[in-house]
């Protein structure tokens, strides 16, 4: 058996998110001669994931990497600039790729770009990167496939352990084991090694359980998208369970709400740290992202009045956005915006009213809001961010079978 | 529908088999909406002037003519 068919029965896909199956990626890396960038940046809010991979499991990192490039072709590690993970890379003497500490700086055609001296930005995929292309302007880019940090420990592993030890854990429709970072209101964030199927209730007593009056739960970053705490109980992680809400695996990042926060509030800064990410590239990206964080904003507004404009305007422009960016930021963020307008729309339409459920003192956003250019605006707007990511700062890993 | 928005006709016309798709660089785009004339059956300007492309296949001759008139050559042909 050769590595892509242990792959292929393995039914390993990319644990960065876009769950693309892990064996075409490679025999397509193996049929270009590409060069690897293995992503180790937890480009999403919260995770802490490839952190834990590089922390603890870097040999068999190293190994999977040589695997993928058989022994020649270059291989880079992608960190966030300052990071434990960039230092620990740097120290293991790797070939470390420098990524700024922006949140699209670490989407895969960014790498690419930052890679081949361009600018940590996205790229036009015109057709996959790893067969070669050229961006925008005409630059050329060598073949080059970006896998995920802890998709390469997995192929590491598939190697040495076989696909069946690998398909004996999870579900037949998401099979291996799987890192998830749970953070947030938990008395102990951090990894945990796990397996798609597990019960939503057995993975955060494993964090240490989920506050009283606990309401909401944030799976998938910005990305994803926001579910009822109610539903917990009935529930395993799993693509198939949280596509009721729109979400899936993804990333897996678990995010538990704090019950003493207004959750519209909390939306309204995610969303405006959002706008100010937007890589100022892309028309309906560098406008769209600004004007969605702009209209949450106005119905976040704790204030009686007369929303329905707004409402539609909302719903207009969350459904305008998908597809039309050359990365799929815009397609996440659109994607979270959308589950908290549906599953907010009660406490927004308390809002509307004049009183907030979670607090009645909370008087709303105190913070500006995002800076919505509008139509007339001519370039990319860099504002600072108001959110601090959750840093990566978890190498501990508990496991949960 | 907002009215500074404009979505692409629904009329269709017919096309020849193996008619190419309309594919947009939105890197490369710079939202100039000249796509909306050239290729009126299938592009439509948002709120920004930034083109929405239906998923249907345009006459060959009717695509080159739009990728050649594209100022920032943001438009591609997709199979
Ligand atoms: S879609 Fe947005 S984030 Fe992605 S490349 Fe375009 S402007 Fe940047
Ligand atoms: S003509 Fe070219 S630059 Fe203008 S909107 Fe269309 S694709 Fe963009």
């Amino acid at each position: 058996m050769t590595l892509i068919d242990d792959l292929r029965s393995a039914g390993l896909t990319g644990r960065g998110g876009a769950a693309f199956s892990t064996a075409v990626k490679v025999a397509a890396a193996y049929d270009n001669g590409a060069a690897l960038i293995v992503n180790a940046c937890d480009g999403e809010l919260g995770a802490a994931k490839d952190a834990f991979v590089v922390a603890a499991h870097l040999g068999e990192l190293v190994e999977g990497a040589r695997l993928v490039t058989r022994g020649s072709g270059r291989i880079r590690y992608a960190a966030h600039r300052g990071s434990d993970t960039e230092t620990r890379l740097i120290a293991a003497g790797l070939d470390v790729l420098d990524v700024p500490s922006r949140y699209v700086s670490s989407e895969e055609t960014a790498v690419i770009s930052l890679a081949t001296k361009g600018l940590a930005r996205p790229m036009t995929k015109r057709a996959p990167f790893v067969g070669g292309g050229r961006d925008s302007r005409g630059r050329r880019i060598p073949p080059t496939v970006v896998l995920n940090a802890e998709t390469v420990w997995r192929i590491a592993q598939i190697a040495a352990y076989g696909p069946d030890w690998f398909r004996a854990q999870g579900t037949p429709a998401e099979p291996g084991p799987r890192l998830v970072t749970i953070g947030g209101a938990v008395p102990r964030p951090g990894v945990l090694e796990t397996a798609a199927g597990m019960p939503l209730t057995t993975l955060l007593a494993a964090a240490g359980g989920m506050p009283s009056g606990a309401g909401y739960l944030w799976v998938g970053g910005l990305g994803g998208v926001l579910m009822p705490a109610a539903d917990v109980p009935r529930l395993r992680w799993s693509s198939a369970d949280l596509a009721a809400y729109g979400g899936s695996v993804g990333p897996g990042v678990i995010d538990v709400l704090d019950p003493r926060e207004c959750p519209v509030e909390y939306v309204d800064r995610m969303l405006t740290y959002a706008a100010g990410e937007s890589a100022g590239q892309c028309g309906p990206c560098m406008f769209g992202l600004p004007a969605i964080a702009a209209d949450w904003h106005d119905l976040a507004a704790v204030r009686p009045g007369n929303r329905a404009t707004v409402e539609s305007r909302l719903t207009q422009r969350l459904a305008l956005v998908p597809g039309r960016g050359a990365c799929r930021f815009p397609d996440g963020v659109a994607r979270f915006a959308a589950s908290a307008h549906r599953q907010l729309s009660d406490h927004l339409a308390a809002h509307a009213e004049g009183h907030c459920p979670t607090s009645p003192t909370h008087a709303g956003p105190t913070h500006a809001g995002p800076t919505y250019p509008g139509p007339t605006y001519a370039g990319p707007t860099y504002s600072n961010s108001p959110v601090t990511p959750v840093a990566e700062s978890t190498s501990r890993s508990s496991r949960v079978v | 529908m907002s009215s500074d928005q404009r979505r692409p006709s629904r009329r269709r016309a017919p096309v020849s088999a193996g008619a190419p798709r309309i594919g947009v660089d939105r890197v490369a785009c710079s939202g100039h909406g000249i796509c909306a004339q050239t290729l009126a059956d299938v592009v439509g300007l948002d709120e920004w002037g930034y083109p929405i492309v239906a998923d249907r296949p345009v006459e060959a001759k009717d695509a080159d003519l739009a990728v050649k008139l594209c100022p920032a050559r943001a438009l591609y042909l997709r199979p």
